[in-house]
């Protein structure tokens, strides 16, 4: 019993001591606030949020921690705890799976400022979300689609996972304008199922898990399987230059009809050489700058970031042949700087 | 060749039902891509055979695919040595880490399983660390090299032999020629089939287990160098993820034997070829991606199990066959 | 003192039991009364084993009863002995060394409560049987830390621990120090008194005299004698497990042996052992290796071969030293070994015959790129199928097909195709039939003609008898005697083998300090 107690008590100031000397760690650096900007993942897109966050935390006089998992979701339950364990003050996280996740943005929410970039999980307590409108980005796809094959024809979209929202959001949004339906982010089309109109077909969506290899296999596959095919789009960063060497490699750069998402170099280029007729990208290097200043402000005890319907837009912006010279000017200079 | 009966069954039968069911399969350019794959993942299955063939396993596959995949384009594209001295540089250090694998297998007596897994992680952090994560390339300064990935030998019409088929046809001549027709894979087979038994009978079973590890590290390597050539765009933290298990499921249905000894250069490559087969047949008849993996898993459950009952048939036949003279 | 029980605890009638090729026991009869030490003694191969494992329950009896305290059993399984009452103590100790001392003795009879293990109660109950035992060690100490002979107590505690009436001890000195044994042998005693009964199996014989109060002599699978403590001598127990006629297994013409061709040095094979040993082997010459099982025949072959290192010593071929790294390293200097176990360390049973012909022999024919030398293979193999006289040989059947003869002809017909200066044989017919084993000692006389050294391992002395030139006898790790073969007998042999020359002398002067 004796024993016992003893190991109580051992226990208490063992306890006791830990909790002190964090505070005083803490304390030291309180002049200087501490944030986390957690990725879904590792691409050259999060390399600008990563320049456009650390000019945030030089600009508004904050540590930025960023962290991009390897992993996927557990890759960032990982990176959130240890952010979490050294007392940050605040994490701004674009959740890899948020239906799933919601345990652990609520651990971030009852620890700290929770909130989201790039990817959005609405039923959570994050306090604002930072980013573009994925349904409004794939109808802007769609959109350059459309003006570029105005007869119609039979497509193939390509994506490295279903089940995130921003992805469901971005196919969904393709598909909609294709099918020239309303404004809706909530309907869902299976991915079994060939969807059509009088003049679209969206016949499949291949899911590649982010193995460019098997998204340059699925991309040959579905040339062999529809040769009638008129269009693909590549809805992931590397989905379009993937697409564009399958294609290549068939020959068939006069007949596919190729839309990309993102800035890769790959896909800037062909923009350029006519052989993808236009991309739809995002500002990742804004979604990092916002996602460090809002962080910032709420660390100093700010609220006044937040705006009323807690989204911050960074809008999507199409580019073609036309603004494609004056786009890569433009991300150079981000990069250099 | 007992062993290989199942497999060859199930490749027969996917091959004809995914041409019945799907006529644009067998065009020459679907035809053309699937031996591409095939080229690519054979290459790697042989090495891996050779490995378990001793009676071990090389879990670090995929990492030396994506090491190699991010050295390569950054000596060459970004340092800029010639293609001469990038690929010594490339073979020399593959030598070291197969030579690494074997001496800490047969030396140390490490687990192989142990010693492969640790290489898969040391070298995956070692890829993305030397690449800073950043997605590496060969831009478009290489297509003369990238045909070795991509180029086709033309046959007739528009059907063309890819290289990497060819390339694998030829490395698999060459092994089937080491391990049934040299000294070494004689021995190689020997350790394998009784360890202790090739020891007593005077062989150096612990530099020839070496040499099985230092072939694995190489093919992986010299696929890993094709892989990067085929997709050109190398993101070090996922390239040739799990391809360590592919290139095993192969040498597994090609009649492999986990306990070391059996297999055969011939039934690797059919193995190999299933495996491409079933991806395509997949994609090709709209069979939702979701249940890539489960097809694949219960295929090769299929062809392993006809091949065990084939060969449990043959061996009661024999039997009787024995008893009856 | 020592009351044996009037009627007995254990009764065996008539067992017999039979192996593919051999009766391993004979109808044999035996009694053992209530707290009554018998010893069963016997050369390797008596069939003592073979009785031990029937009462045990391992193996099942072809014909004949045991009774326990007059009720016929039929153990199917060692748990159903044990529940009778009996227990074998094995020469390699069945504990789990990763375990405690109480877990050892209640390995699955673990007194619980509710499920739970009642570590109170395990541990009151290990200190009583351990008591008894006179181990005084804590019951939470790991077996792995206790030395040798303290595990074979905690052993003896164990089977106490399962209320065991009769004790089955197969060889429980063997590695032991001295001390160690009589400790041993004063818990056997006290036990005794106790009203347990003990089966005791030994080699050793002068142990046997002062522990045991009968002596039953098992030969062939038969009793050949039964004496009473009084008139256990030596020389009658030796005179009972020998016996038989010698008839001539085999006669060779003996040619006058030519020069040394291996020496060996000093050698130490063991750890801490003070023992070393030191011998030659001339051109054409067969010298048996005798010995009792343990007494480190194999482990001596073992470091010829360069399997394992020796301790110190060294070893010299044609005067050149060698250095015996790897069986690789044997080989080249030209020693070659036909192991003990065939299917394990003889031939690669998956493959065929030519390859494991040629395997050895691979490192020399081969050609250019190491490519294998397929008419060289073919054409060797075709010599020693004919030479050797292997039966069912088919170039696509592995060697697991055939039979145990033909398989060992396979392993030495490996090594002929070497022509190596010294052959090394390891039990070579163990296991194989009676017109395969004469094949073989006519393919060895052949080999020795030759001019090859051989040394020769054998546990039945009949075929080291008619082989040797000249016989070394080893116990503990040391060669105690040599024999000329016009001195060999097995009278002879058994003598040195079991230390009545030679272990006496050496006991009795301890004695002598002691007292």
């Amino acid at each position: 019993m004796l024993q016992q107690a003893r190991n109580y008590v051992y226990c208490a100031v063992t306890g006791l001591l830990v909790l002190f000397l964090a505070a005083c760690g803490s304390s030291d650096e309180a002049d200087r606030p501490e944030v986390g900007f957690v990725t879904n993942g590792i691409a050259s897109f999060w390399t600008i949020a990563d320049r456009g966050a650390n000019a945030a935390a030089e600009a508004f006089d904050v540590e930025v921690s960023v962290m991009m998992p390897p992993d996927g979701p557990s890759g960032q339950s990982r990176m959130v705890q240890s952010l979490l364990a050294r007392g940050v003050d605040g994490i701004a996280i674009s959740p890899s799976d948020p239906e799933n996740q919601a345990g652990l943005l609520n651990e971030i929410a009852q620890n700290t400022n929770l909130i989201m970039h790039d990817s959005d999980a609405p039923d959570s307590q994050r306090l604002v979300y930072v980013g573009m409108d994925n349904y409004e980005a794939g109808r802007m796809c769609g959109q350059l689609l459309k003006e570029a094959m105005p007869e119609g024809g039979e497509v193939v979209l390509f994506i490295g996972l279903l089940g995130q929202l921003n992805a469901d959001l971005r196919r969904q949004g393709v598909i909609d304008e294709l099918m020239d339906r309303s404004h809706d982010n909530t309907r869902r089309d299976p991915v079994d199922r060939v969807v059509a109109n009088e003049r679209y077909t969206v016949l499949d969506t291949r899911v590649d898990q982010f193995d460019f290899a098997r998204a340059k296999g699925q991309v040959e596959d579905a040339l062999a399987r529809y040769p009638e095919l008129d269009a693909m789009i590549g809805l992931f960063v590397y989905n379009p230059p993937q697409i564009l060497e399958a294609v290549r490699e068939a020959g068939k750069l006069n007949e596919i009809t190729i839309v990309g998402f993102d800035e890769d170099d790959v896909t800037l280029q062909a923009i350029r050489d006519g052989e993808i007729v236009g991309t739809v990208v995002q500002n990742p290097y804004r979604y990092g700058y916002e996602s460090v200043r809002v962080l910032a402000s709420l660390a100093r005890g700010d609220q006044s970031v937040i705006p009323e319907n807690q989204f911050i837009d960074i809008p999507a912006r199409r580019i073609t042949a036309d603004n494609v010279d004056v786009f890569e000017a433009e991300l150079r200079e981000l990069l250099s700087n | 060749m007992k062993k290989v009966f199942g497999i060859l069954g199930v490749f027969v039968a996917v091959f004809v039902l995914t041409a019945i069911l799907e006529p644009n399969f067998l065009t020459a350019y679907n035809l053309q891509n699937t031996l591409r794959w095939t080229g690519l993942f054979g290459i790697i299955s042989i090495g891996a055979a050779f490995v378990i063939i001793t009676g071990g396993i090389d879990l670090s596959t995929g990492s030396v695919i994506a090491l190699v995949g991010v050295l390569v384009p950054m000596l060459l594209v970004d340092v800029g040595m010639p293609l001469v001295l990038v690929l010594l540089i490339l073979f020399g250090v593959l030598l070291v880490m197969g030579v690494f694998h074997g001496v800490l297998v047969t030396k140390l007596n490490l687990q192989p399983f142990v010693v492969t897994l640790c290489g898969l992680l040391v070298y995956r952090g070692l890829a993305r660390w030397l690449a800073g994560d950043q997605t590496q390339g060969f831009g478009s300064a290489f297509d003369g090299l990238r045909q070795l990935a991509i180029g086709r030998i033309p046959i007739a019409g528009d059907f063309g032999l890819p290289i990497p088929f060819v390339i694998l046809i030829v490395l698999a001549f060459l092994s089937a020629g080491f391990l049934h027709n040299t000294v070494w894979g004689r021995y190689l087979l020997a350790l394998g089939y009784n360890e202790e038994a090739a020891r007593f009978s005077g062989i150096n079973t612990s530099r020839m287990i070496t040499v099985a590890y230092v072939i694995g590290v190489m093919t992986a390597g010299f696929g890993g160098l094709l892989f990067s050539l085929d997709v050109n765009s190398i993101q070090p933290a996922v390239h040739g993820n799990f391809y360590e298990l592919y290139a095993i499921a192969a040498a597994v249905l090609g009649g492999c034997s986990l306990r070391g000894g059996e297999g055969s250069i011939f039934g690797v490559v059919i193995g190999a070829t299933v495996l491409r087969l079933l991806y395509n047949a997949i994609n090709i008849l709209g069979i939702p991606t979701q249940l890539e993996f489960a097809i694949i898993g219960t295929v090769i459950l299929v062809g392993v199990s006809t091949d065990e009952i084939v060969r449990r048939l043959a061996a009661r036949h024999e039997l009787k066959t024995t008893r009856g003279t | 003192m020592r009351v044996p029980g009037e009627t007995p605890l254990l009764e065996v009638r008539g067992i017999t039991k039979r192996f593919p090729g051999t009766l391993a026991l004979d109808s044999v009869d035996l009694r053992v009364g209530y707290g009554e030490v018998v010893a069963v003694i016997g050369e390797n191969g008596a069939g003592k084993s073979t009785l031990m494992n029937i009462l045990a329950g391992v193996l099942l009896p072809d014909e004949g009863t045991i009774h326990l305290d007059d009720q016929v059993q039929h153990f199917t399984s060692v748990k159903q002995a044990h529940a009778a009452g009996i227990a074998l103590i094995h020469q390699e100790l069945s504990l789990l060394p990763n375990l405690t001392v109480a877990a050892n003795l209640y390995l699955g009879r673990e007194p619980t409560r509710a499920g739970w293990i009642n570590k109170r109660t395990l541990r009151t109950q290990a200190l009583r049987y351990l008591e008894r035992v006179d181990l005084k060690c804590d019951p939470q100490t790991l077996v792995a830390e206790l030395p040798i002979g303290q595990r074979q107590l905690v052993e003896v505690a164990r089977a106490l621990a399962s209320n065991a009436r009769l004790l089955i001890m197969d060889e429980p000195t063997s590695s032991l120090a001295e001390e160690e044994a009589e400790v041993l042998f004063d818990v056997i005693r006290e036990l005794q008194e106790r009203g347990v009964s003990i089966l005791y199996v030994s080699h050793r014989l002068r142990e046997v005299m002062s522990i045991a109060d009968r002596v039953v002599v098992l030969r062939d699978g038969r009793i050949t004698g039964r004496l009473a403590q009084e008139s256990v001598t030596r020389d009658e127990m030796v005179r009972c497990m020998i016996g038989r006629s010698v008839n001539r297994i085999y006669t060779r013409k003996r040619n006058e042996p030519g020069p040394p061709v291996l020496r060996a040095e000093r050698l130490v094979t063991r750890n801490k052992e003070k023992q070393s040993l030191s011998f030659c082997l001339r051109e054409g010459e067969i010298v048996g290796l005798s010995g009792l099982v343990g007494s480190g025949r194999t482990e001596l072959l073992r470091i010829l071969f360069g399997v394992d290192m020796p301790m110190s010593g060294r070893v010299t071929v044609a005067d050149q030293p060698v250095e015996l790294k790897s069986p690789h390293h044997a080989i080249a200097a030209g020693i070659a070994l036909v192991p003990e176990d065939r299917a394990k360390q003889g031939l690669i049973l998956e493959m065929s015959t030519q390859p494991n012909l040629s395997l050895g022999a691979l490192y020399r024919h081969y050609l250019g790129w190491k490519l294998l030398d397929r008419t060289w293979e073919s054409g060797v193999t075709q010599e020693m199928v004919s030479q050797l006289n292997i039966q069912g040989v088919q170039a696509s059947k592995p060697t697991r097909h055939l039979s145990g003869g033909n398989q060992q002809k396979v392993v030495l017909g490996k090594w002929l195709t070497l022509n190596p200066r010294v052959l090394l044989l390891d039990e070579p017919t163990r296991g194989i039939d009676v017109g395969a084993k004469q094949e073989t000692y006519k393919a060895i006389d052949e080999l020795a003609a030759r001019g090859m050294a051989i040394l020769l391992v054998s546990s039945e002395s009949d075929e080291i008898i008619a082989l040797s030139d000249r016989v070394l006898v080893m116990q503990d790790h040391t060669v105690v005697g040599e024999l000329d073969h016009t001195e060999l007998t097995e009278r002879a042999l058994m003598q040195l083998a079991t230390g009545t020359a030679h272990d006496s002398h050496i006991r009795e002067e301890k004695i002598g300090e002691a007292a």
